[in-house]
């Protein structure tokens, strides 16, 4: 979760496995919209000598629909080449790393940056926002990385179009309960009331030692919006963005000997796409996964079934017996969660607000850029009436678990079907996790800094 | 896919060029392939998918090239083959 492994396919790959996607007009910059893709899942710092970082042969990419019908309209591509200073020694750096460019960094990474205009989801315009773009290097521990704020504040660097970039090692700002989760749907909060029984407990937030690896822009909105306009009506239909995240590989790959690593061939081909959290992850089924996964946005309509009637909403009665006897009996399409997920939510549900891009049915972050940032957010967004939280966009620390949960178990359908009367349950659904994760930045790009190797200590598993 | 084109394929395929394999059939007494002056220059895998369909594909650089040739897919199958 929200999309860490939640493939067979992109689990055994995690150098293109995207873990979160965020987009959110920019807090302190309210004329920019800060779009933000993760990958590399539950990297714990200390992982050396081969520290994590981007693939050389991945081509990582945020894609843009401004038009409604869910296809490409704008993409910024992300390709990445990695260079070895010394090839006499097995150290990822060979003295203190002070500055980004530091000649002890043994393995420095760089990249290119290009935005590519669609026309009919065909390649209409292509320019070079920027090349040579620098990586800062993980955070390996106090002597090696001594001033870890710095090499990251080094690595923010701008571009043509008035475009910010950073790609890096971030702390991974998501929380959920994933050993909770995921032992036959317990919530440790709601223990005793599950079908197999255990004490009440508080959640255990499974990523807060993570790292990830991130990619951020911050973009002037201009340069979003079918128009070129900086809507300031949010009911206007160009106001609002479709926004995915996706990572590609080489549709062959040969393996060369000689060089003991496999090269290449052939065009890009997708194997991750990810936009709303959770969505391939508890809503399509297993079978489905790795397709899903290679699939672009706009054919979505085959698993708007999945959706209108998902998995977990028949499982929580079951697994919490007699807390969910409404949510039980309903048997018509979820048409709130196809709103919040396919379509984006029409005017007229919530007032002054929409986010709705047509009936193509597409998983998309939808994003209204003409409601300002909210001095005092809400983690909780849109259901708890700060409408520029999820699902409207995605902010870096908008608590999309609850958020989600509750969804399902009914608590958003009144805004659709007013006779259903949500279960009591369903409004104190939650994993129990607080936000434990590294304190996020206010500035660009938002993402808390990467825990350091040296500081890790070792987890408590027990196989008891 | 014409002559040309076909003897371009094997040839930046290092097929018939290695003489590591020897293919037989229809295209046996086909005179040598010679390279183009637009032939690739860079390394090409070829795939065929369907061992019963006449589909070539070609990755090239960041390219698929699909080539539709029976007489090709019968000889890369007859060489993958052995014959």
């Amino acid at each position: 979760m929200s999309s860490h492994r939640e493939a067979p396919e992109i689990s055994k790959d995690p150098v293109a496995d995207g873990t979160d996607v965020y987009a959110f007009v920019s807090p302190n910059r309210p004329e920019y919209v800060t779009l933000i893709a993760n990958f590399i899942p539950l990297q714990k710092p200390d992982g050396g000598p081969n520290f994590y970082e981007f693939g050389d042969d991945v081509l990582y990419e945020i894609h843009v629909n401004n038009r409604g019908d869910a296809t490409r309209d704008v993409s910024f591509q992300f390709k990445f080449t990695t260079k070895v200073r010394n090839d006499k020694t097995f150290l990822y750096n060979t003295g203190q790393i002070t500055t980004i460019g530091s000649p002890n960094w043994n393995r420095p990474q760089f990249y290119s940056l290009t935005r590519v205009d669609w026309k009919d989801d065909k390649k209409n315009k292509e320019v070079l926002l920027g090349k040579g773009l620098r990586v800062p290097p993980v955070n390996v521990g106090p002597r090696s990385t001594p001033d870890y704020a710095k090499l990251s504040a080094q690595a923010v660097q701008g571009v043509k179009q008035g475009i910010k970039v950073f790609c890096g090692q971030r702390a991974d700002a998501f929380h959920v309960d994933l050993g909770s989760i995921f032992d036959l749907g317990a919530l440790r909060p709601l223990n005793e009331a599950h079908l197999i029984s255990m004490p009440n407990m508080n959640g255990v937030n499974s990523v807060q030692s993570y790292n990830v690896h991130t990619i951020a822009l911050e973009i002037p909105i201009k340069q979003l919006t079918r128009d070129g306009s900086v809507p300031k009506n949010p009911l206007s239909k160009k106001a609002v963005i479709g926004v995915w995240a996706t990572a590609s590989r080489r549709k062959s790959r040969m393996f060369d000997k000689a060089k003991g690593k496999y090269i290449g061939h052939g065009p890009w081909e997708q194997v991750s796409r990810l936009a709303n959290p959770l969505f391939n992850e508890v809503i399509v089924p297993m079978a489905e996964k790795d397709e899903w996964n290679a699939r672009p946005p706009w054919n979505d309509k085959r698993y708007a079934k999945y959706v209108n009637k998902p998995e977990l909403q028949g499982l929580l009665p079951v697994l919490y017996p007699g807390a969910f006897p409404n949510l039980a009996k309903y048997d018509k399409p979820r048409a709130d969660l196809n709103a919040v997920l396919l379509t984006g939510i029409p005017k007229g549900v919530v007032p002054g607000f929409q986010n709705y891009t047509g009936a193509v049915e597409a998983d998309m972050l939808r994003l209204n850029v003409a409601i300002p940032p909210t001095a005092k957010p809400n983690d909780l967004g849109l259901v708890a009436g700060d409408a520029a939280g999820w699902p409207n966009g995605r902010r870096v620390n908008d608590d999309v678990v609850t958020v989600a949960l509750r969804a399902v178990a009914g608590l958003t359908l009144p805004l659709v079907d007013p006779s259903f009367k949500p279960d009591g349950a369903a409004s104190a659904v939650a994993d129990g996790t607080s936000n434990a994760n590294p304190a996020v930045s206010d500035n660009f790009p938002f993402l808390g800094l990467p825990g350091g190797g040296y500081q890790t200590v070792p987890g408590t598993t027990t196989a008891k | 896919m014409s002559d040309t084109s076909r003897r371009k394929f094997l040839a930046a395929a290092g097929i018939g060029a290695a003489g590591t394999v020897g293919l037989t059939g229809a295209s046996a007494s086909a005179a040598p392939a010679t390279r183009n002056t637009d032939s690739a220059r860079e390394p090409v895998v070829a795939f065929v998918e369907h061992p019963y369909a006449d589909r070539v594909h070609l990755m090239v650089g960041e390219r698929e090239i699909v080539v539709h040739d029976k007489d090709l897919a019968a000889r890369i199958l007859n060489a993958a083959g052995g014959r």
